[in-house]
């Protein structure tokens, strides 16, 4: 309630919000709801009212109209709240404008996730996008992160208790940090990296919704599964010698879709 | 203040009820008045463990649905003055457990000056294991050494941080003690089973004792008398030392390293 803002009853400023992309590549509303039954079968609110961008960067083929209507309110079925689109053919324009959608250009919003490092401009598209890994519906959730609300950085989600067996946790837009560990039978996920503090040997899945830069690291490395960005490996055969019970981290090496996890101890290691 | 104590493990047949019964038994001995609550309705056991069967007439689903009042249900136990015993009905489902019933049951106890509820939880994860550690103020968590009985008690603890009381209301957390039961020192040595330092290890809760394997276990089930009762008995000495050290007392491990008895042993009658 501060005086200078007394006056003002709408302000309007600039702001970058971190905001999640939906690369479709369909426009056939029916396919598309195939699609995101396979997806999100289990989970039909697991986006919880998220705003999201429809980015048309990858759509196969060139339709003459989209059925806009049809594919609005089946996202919104599932709880995704489309605000814009970007990278949609001219001549779709119109009818995208008709059904309330933004127009958003290259430089419009940055719907990337704010990375520290400077990265080179072009944005990159990303390999597996819109594969958020659609768990299985675990019984009891014990935590989300708070969606950032109006400030730039992506919240870190912190855990001081250990994780549990039948536990999952879920850090939404940002990086996780177990501060006790976790147990056989849980799991973490996390749409940034995934730091763990002791023995990290449940599922962890890093850069869940398709950040390939997203780690994974742990004091005490003995997971059942490690994913990032939708690739995944588990160890049936064992954890490397190297890494087992020691710090560790885990990322995502190659480029395009050659993409393949490394796993290396780290230094200081006692 | 009465504390309430849950004794608990997710997977079944790993010493619950005789953890319970001992410990309940060891409190009183204490001087504490002390109640003990069998949670396992439709499979009653306690009462057995107890040798008290002969003498229930009422039960907890009866005080629960106001068909008895506690003090008539509650029975009172043959070697301590001061440990009651509510039984489980042997007739009835665990559905019959309802939350207010139970927190009903609870402050009852708590108005009737009792100073440690013991809660007998059954095994598995469904309502009547939830009823039994919703209350907790203490959570002992028995584990057998023993991979599937270390992943139960790791999924048990997971429900403790989320549906206790103490855990919704974002209270103090439920103060967790680990318990090892059924532990063979001459086969964690051959590498069979896995060592308390192995189960502590894969749980992280801090160890509150380790009960040998013994015949004596059943023996006492048999007799009807809580294994800490029993003269000269390992696992009696075992359990008194949990007792000891969840009233803070110091007391270093017992009965869990093995040494291959010789001659001069027997003769000098070392530990």
């Amino acid at each position: 309630m501060a005086d200078a803002s007394q006056g003002k009853l709408i302000e309007f400023k600039g702001a970058s919000l971190a905001v999640m992309t939906a690369y479709v590549r369909e426009t056939d509303a029916v396919r598309l709801a195939d699609a995101m039954h396979m997806m999100m079968g289990g989970m039909p609110d697991f986006f919880a009212g998220e705003p999201v961008v429809l980015d048309f960067s990858q759509l196969a083929g060139a339709p003459d109209w989209v059925d806009w209507t049809a594919i609005t309110s089946l996202l919104r079925r599932y709880q995704v709240q489309p605000i814009g689109v970007r990278h949609l053919p001219e001549h779709l324009h119109e009818g995208a404008r008709r059904a309330n959608l933004a127009m958003l250009g290259k430089e419009g919003m940055s719907a990337e996730r704010p990375v520290a490092t400077p990265q080179p401009a072009a944005p990159v598209p990303q390999p597996e996008p819109v594969a958020a890994p659609a768990p299985a519906p675990a019984p009891e959730p014990v935590a989300e992160a708070q969606p950032a609300t109006g400030n730039t950085a992506a919240p870190t989600l912190i855990v001081e208790r250990p994780l549990r067996s039948g536990q999952q946790i879920y850090a939404k837009g940002g990086d996780l940090v177990l501060l006790a560990g976790m147990s056989p039978g849980s799991e973490v996920i996390a749409d940034g990296s995934i730091h763990v503090y002791g023995p990290l040997r449940g599922r962890a899945l890093a850069g869940a919704r398709g950040d390939t830069s997203a780690r994974i690291f742990s004091t005490n490395f003995g997971p059942e599964l490690v994913s990032i960005a939708g690739v995944y490996r588990t160890f049936e055969r064992g954890i490397p010698q190297n890494a087992a019970g020691r710090a560790a981290q885990v990322r995502l090496i190659g480029s395009d879709n050659q993409h393949t996890l490394e796993i290396t101890p780290l230094q200081n290691d006692h | 203040m009465t504390r309430v104590i849950v004794i608990t493990s997710g997977k079944g047949g790993v010493g619950k009820t005789t953890t319970s019964a001992s410990i309940s038994s060891g409190l009183a001995l204490r001087g504490f008045k002390t109640a003990v609550i069998d949670f396992d309705v439709g499979l009653r056991n306690l009462d057995l463990i107890m040798g008290c069967e002969r003498r229930v007439v009422y039960d907890l689903v009866n005080v629960i649905n106001g068909e008895a009042n506690l003090s008539q249900a509650l029975i009172k136990d043959k070697h301590c003055d001061n440990l009651f015993i509510l039984p489980a009905s042997q007739t009835r489902d665990k559905d019959a457990l309802t939350e207010e019933g139970v927190e009903k049951v609870l402050k009852d106890l708590s108005h009737q000056g009792f100073d440690y509820v013991v809660c007998d939880s059954p095994a598995g994860i469904e309502r009547g294991a939830v009823m039994a550690l919703t209350f907790a103020d203490e959570a002992i968590v028995v584990s057998n050494p023993e991979v599937s009985s270390v992943r139960d008690s790791d999924r048990i603890l997971g429900i403790l941080q989320s549906k206790s009381r103490r855990a919704i209301e974002g209270r103090e957390p439920v103060k967790e003690h680990l318990l090892i039961t059924r532990y063979s020192p001459k086969r964690v040595e051959e590498g069979e089973m896995l060592s308390y330092k192995d189960v502590q290890e894969l749980l992280r809760v801090p160890l509150i004792g380790v009960i040998p394997e013994s015949d004596d276990v059943l023996q006492a089930s048999n007799q009807g008398t809580p294994a800490i009762h029993l003269k000269d008995s390992d696992v009696a000495f075992a359990y008194q030392d949990v007792v000891a050290r969840f009233l803070s007392e110091d007391r270093p491990l017992r009965f869990v390293s093995y040494e291959k008895p010789g001659i001069l042993k027997r003769l000098f009658g070392g530990k």
